[in-house]
């Protein structure tokens, strides 16, 4: 055996959806890649809600639907639940703009699918290496990133360009010195959920779904927790659902709360529980997920180096976007390392040029619309609780006013608001609403 | 040079299997298939022993051509080569005729350089049998050492390995002559975390495939159902134990619990047992 | 072939018999009744015969005769003094050419297991490993009763029933009190018939230097009339003290699942399982072990089994002849207080 180094043209730090996307771009180049992953496979270790965006993995694979990508369900149903303590308004859409094909959107998960991902990476000519984590860096004097270390014994590997997409626990990106300060927990959010098997027609009963490639995405809001900044989620899986919710970690840890038991109480909702009834759970887990949004994001480049995905806190909480992020900016880095590789250039002078790329899709642009968005829901916590409970009684009103003179009904629907916020409060927070999500 | 030679088998995850609670059978998806563990560490000590005396390692495995993850698992751990026998005429051996095929291989790969020690886990987790590694033994006639759990000195001048073998009751030091074959207990070596060059030769090895035909050629009767004198004639399901009674401690009281519990004993006459005999 | 043979190897070591020997003795003359009347209208004679290899072990062959042995094959010689696998079944090999034994018995020790694989593949006959039940039965195409040798598969879930048909003899392991151990009967009379030993030393090839006798615990505790077992409940390897202090008070051992012995917590000669030592004592406690079906096999027939377990559907329970719902760090010093008040109010 002998001690020649180990080199690439590139390595990418984590074989999830921004580093496969990063390794595939780059091979399909003819770049000698190396993607490393700390995980048994792919995906062992991601998590989420959720749903795929294919436009995103379009951008990437524009043949993909050839490649049998292992969806459970097509998004054909999409809303927002309302929860109150015993009542549950649902406002979701179907069909119109939702009725396309491929849908734009596709329920996954994680494991099966970030492991299908790797797949064409590698088909692309990436090389992937499991079970091993990349710890540090190996760095010119003059800083400049030429190779990274990893946990193995004679575990060095070289070359000139490193794309980390190392998750949202990002000690690297760190210790790069790309980040001048810790993240808060007010700045992360711990997404719990379970996943529940149930056979198809029930799922196809519970949940008003016509077939097998119908499938709904719902965002729930309200009691799901317990009036704390953050937002539930329910997924239709092919023969499983999949229930869960995120919570600022800042508020778990000042009220003491254990995520489990927020997800139990949601699951015993009495709107809620009789739709995973009988179910048996398969799977149990959380994850945590950045949102500090733009304000928490790193500086995404160095000599030799880029960061993508939730590493650089790419993010939209309200949108449900992560994913589709974490893949486009693993291409818009893989691109600017061909860039560098072309221009035999690797410092920032060339990198930098991936924060250009950036700019002018939607990623960053979004980012700084939504800053203050997280913030928001925890500075207006009407939001979880006032407003999902007076819509549920407003509305519940209105279908029990039989024999009622409506005027009173409106009075009587009204004030279910004003005896709970005046009307002057009310309409203030509707303007801070939007200018959270407009990002005025 | 010191050529160590280790017998690797796959196996589902026993400890992982579950039950269908509606059709009472087997849960096979999702089963982890692993190296069997005693192998695992069989060949870990064989590994050590290479980098001690400077040696190589070759591994063997007879199976289907899932088995390929796990030659390359032993790549991965410090094997230098590694033969997949594989051959739809050898599947549905049982272990007579699995020794059979597997001492033919070893035979022929000792012919062409010379083995010094033949790793076997002690037994499979599939099949408990502990059989095949003595069966190669006597075919090969080599001398055996079953239950290693150390191995003190290896003399490559005088050709003798020390072993230490342990019983039920205590360890035994055995010297023998090489080459001898052996089948270990986990204690023999620890598995160790391989070096990433390792890592990277096994995701790019392809072991060799030998067949029914070739290189070794096997007496047909001898392999695969035809060589296995003995089949399976039946199977079924065990009979159900019939529980007994189950009280709550956290409800009724530990004291509760504990009178029931003795009375209990008392009418199963197992009452002056449990007080150590002393009623 | 004048008779059929019923064959048990009598395993000692240093002089003292391991007591499977007895019990097979049992099982083999069991099996031999079930071919009386075949044998009888083919006026064949049937035996039940031991072999006993060993330097300086009459005493043993006369025990095995009140076991139940009809003959036992005696091959009495200092190259067998202690077990090495090639003398002892090259000699086996040899006896058993000469005497063509239909069914051929050995207990799965350590030293068993050694043995019986060597002198299976020498014979090119069939073994099955760990039997727990066997009997003679009528198979297809057979024109005799044959030995159906049946074991759990897949950790305990199935159990299959192997036969071998063309092959003599035909082979079986058994573990140690899986069966019961046969009468004794004192007045039994049978004939010790010696045979000649060609094994040397020189092909022997194995040399033992030492035997270490260990300082930690090397406990048999397969015929313990009490065993406690620590699961993985216990939380950590402390909780094997409280183990210890029920299994003191009540005079057994101390036994132990799996997961706790690879996590090192005891060492393995506690290990009661599939993979470890079967037990069948008179009580076994179980605390703190989940009853995975590995660890079932290997304890589901003690004579009275007690479980406490946190987890009301842990599947020890379905075994159980009291479960116990709670946390045996509650409930075992509370026996423990409750067996020592026993036994001075009756003192």
């Amino acid at each position: 055996m002998s001690n020649e180094r180990i080199e690439f043209d590139a390595i990418v730090v984590g074989a999830g959806l921004a580093g496969s996307a990063a390794a595939m771009v780059m091979a399909r180049e003819g770049l000698n890649v190396a993607l490393i992953e700390r995980g048994q496979k792919p995906g062992g270790k991601n998590y989420f809600g959720g749903a795929i965006y294919t436009h995103a993995i379009a951008e990437v694979l524009p043949d993909y639907q050839d490649r049998k990508p292992p969806f459970e369900r097509p998004v054909t149903e999409a809303g927002f639940w309302f929860l109150s303590q015993t009542g549950l308004t649902r406002m979701t859409v179907q069909g119109g703009k939702l009725d396309t094909e491929p849908a734009d959107a596709y329920i996954t998960l994680r494991a099966s699918f970030d492991a299908w991902w790797a797949e064409q990476a590698q088909e692309a000519g990436a090389f992937l290496i499991p079970k091993t984590a990349v710890t540090d860096f190996i760095r010119k004097e003059s800083g400049e990133v030429i190779g990274v270390v990893t946990d193995r014994p004679q575990g060095e590997i070289y070359a000139p360009i490193v794309i980390i997409c190392e998750g949202v626990n990002n000690l690297l990106t760190q210790k790069l010195g790309l980040i001048d300060r810790d993240l808060e927990p007010a700045e992360m959010a711990l997404a719990v959920k379970q996943v529940i098997s149930l056979k198809p027609e029930v799922i196809r009963a519970r949940f008003g779904l016509s077939g097998e490639d119908q499938g709904l995405a719902v965002s729930v809001l309200g009691d799901v927790s317990l009036g704390l900044p953050g937002m539930g989620f329910v997924y239709t899986n092919k023969a499983s659902v999949s229930v869960g919710m995120g919570v600022m970690l800042d508020v778990l840890a000042e009220y003491r709360l254990q995520p489990a038991d927020i997800l139990q109480r949601y699951l015993q909702h009495p709107a809620i529980a009789p739709l995973v009834e009988g179910g048996q759970l398969l799977e149990y887990g959380a994850h945590l997920i950045p949102e500090g949004g733009y304000k928490a994001m790193p500086k995404l480049y160095t000599d030799g180096a880029m960061v993508a995905g939730d590493a650089a806190a790419m993010v939209n909480a309200l949108h449900w976007e992560g994913t589709n992020m974490a893949i486009i900016a693993g291409k818009l880095a893989a691109e600017t390392a061909i860039e560098a590789h072309s221009r035999g250039d690797f410092s920032q002078r060339v990198t930098s040029r991936y924060e250009d790329r950036l700019k002018e899709g939607f990623i960053l642009k979004d980012l700084k619309q939504y800053r203050g968005f997280s913030k928001f829901l925890e500075t207006h916590p009407q939001f979880m609780d006032v407003y999902p409970n007076f819509v549920n009684d407003a509305i519940g009103q209105f279908f029990t006013a039989y024999g009622k003179p409506k005027q009173e009904l409106f009075k009587g629907m009204l004030g279910g608001l004003t005896d709970r916020r005046s009307l002057i409060k009310a309409a203030g927070d509707m303007i801070s609403m939007a200018r959270a999500v407009m990002g005025w | 040079m010191f050529h160590a030679l280790v017998a690797v088998k796959q196996v589902p995850d026993t400890t992982n299997i579950r039950i269908d609670p509606d059709t009472g059978n087997l849960v096979r998806e999702g089963v982890p298939a692993i190296m069997n563990p005693y192998d695992a560490h069989a060949l870990a000590a064989a590994v050590e022993w290479k980098h001690k005396l400077n040696g190589k390692v070759t591994v063997v495995s007879m199976g289907p051509p899932s088995f390929t993850v796990t030659i390359r698992e032993a790549i991965e751990m410090g094997a230098d080569r590694g033969i997949l026998v594989s051959s739809r005429k050898l599947a549905g051996a049982d272990t007579l005729a699995t020794s059979y095929v597997l001492a033919e291989v070893i035979k022929a790969i000792h012919a062409e350089d010379p083995i010094d020690l033949i790793f076997f886990g002690k037994q499979a987790i599939d099949g408990d049998t502990a059989q095949v590694g003595p069966g190669v033994a006597v075919r090969m006639d080599l001398p055996i050492v079953t239950y290693a759990v150390n191995i003190r000195a290896v003399d490559l001048d005088d050709d003798t390995v020390v072993i230490e073998r342990r019983t039920e009751r205590w360890t035994e030091v055995m010297e023998t002559p090489l080459p001898t074959l052996l089948t270990c207990e986990k204690e023999i070596a620890e598995i160790p975390f391989a070096p990433l060059p390792d890592l990277i030769k096994s995701l790019k090895y392809e072991p060799e495939v030998w067949t029914e035909a070739g290189p070794v050629e096997f007496d047909v009767n001898q392999i695969g159902v035809k060589g296995s004198p003995t089949i399976v004639y039946k199977m079924g399901t065990p009979p159900l134990p019939e529980a007994g009674e189950k009280i709550n401690a956290r409800e009724i009281g530990v004291q509760a619990a504990l009178d029931f519990t003795f009375g209990k004993a008392e009418e199963a006459g197992v009452l002056s047992t449990m007080l150590g005999g002393a009623e | 072939m004048t008779a059929r043979r019923f064959w048990v190897f009598i395993e000692q070591e240093q002089g003292k018999v391991h007591p499977v020997s007895w019990e097979l003795l049992g099982v083999a003359r069991n099996l031999a009744s079930q071919v009386q009347e075949e044998a009888e209208a083919a006026g064949v004679e049937v035996l039940v015969e031991g072999v006993l290899l060993g330097h300086n072990v009459r005493g043993i062959a006369e025990e095995a005769i009140k076991y139940g042995a009809d003959h036992v094959y005696l091959m009495d010689d200092p190259v067998l003094e202690h077990y090495r696998n090639c003398p002892y079944y090259q000699s086996i090999v040899a006896v058993a050419g000469k005497y063509q034994p239909e069914v051929f018995l050995i207990g799965a020790t350590t030293l068993g297991r050694d043995l019986a694989g060597a002198v299976a593949t020498s014979l090119g006959t069939g073994l099955t490993a760990d039997c727990t039940q066997l009997e003679m039965g009528t198979v297809k195409g057979a024109n005799q009763l044959l030995l159906l040798a049946t074991r759990p598969a897949f950790g305990g879930n199935i159990m299959a029933t192997i036969v071998c048909r063309h092959h003599q003899p035909q082979m079986s392991s058994v573990r140690p009190r899986v069966f019961p151990t046969p009468a004794y009967d004192p007045d039994a009379e049978g004939k010790i018939i010696p045979e000649d030993v060609d094994a040397t030393e020189e092909g022997a090839r194995a040399c033992i230097l030492e035997f270490i006798h260990a300082k930690e615990d090397t406990v048999d505790i397969e015929y313990s009339d009490v065993i406690v077992a620590g699961g993985r409940g216990l939380g950590s390897p402390e909780g094997f003290e409280l183990i210890k202090s029920l299994a003191h008070a009540m005079g057994g051992v101390v036994g132990a699942s799996r997961p706790c012995v690879d996590a090192g917590w005891i060492s393995s000669s506690h290990q009661v399982g599939q993979s470890g030592k079967t037990v069948r004592p008179k009580v076994y406690v179980a605390a703190g072990v989940s009853g995975a079906l590995q660890h079932k096999v290997g304890m589901q027939g003690s004579d009275f089994i007690i479980a406490i377990n946190t987890d009301p559907n842990a599947p020890i329970f379905e075994v159980a002849d009291v479960g116990i719902v709670g946390d045996l760090y509650e409930v075992i010093p509370a026996m423990i207080a409750e067996i020592n008040a026993r036994k001075e109010a009756s003192a």
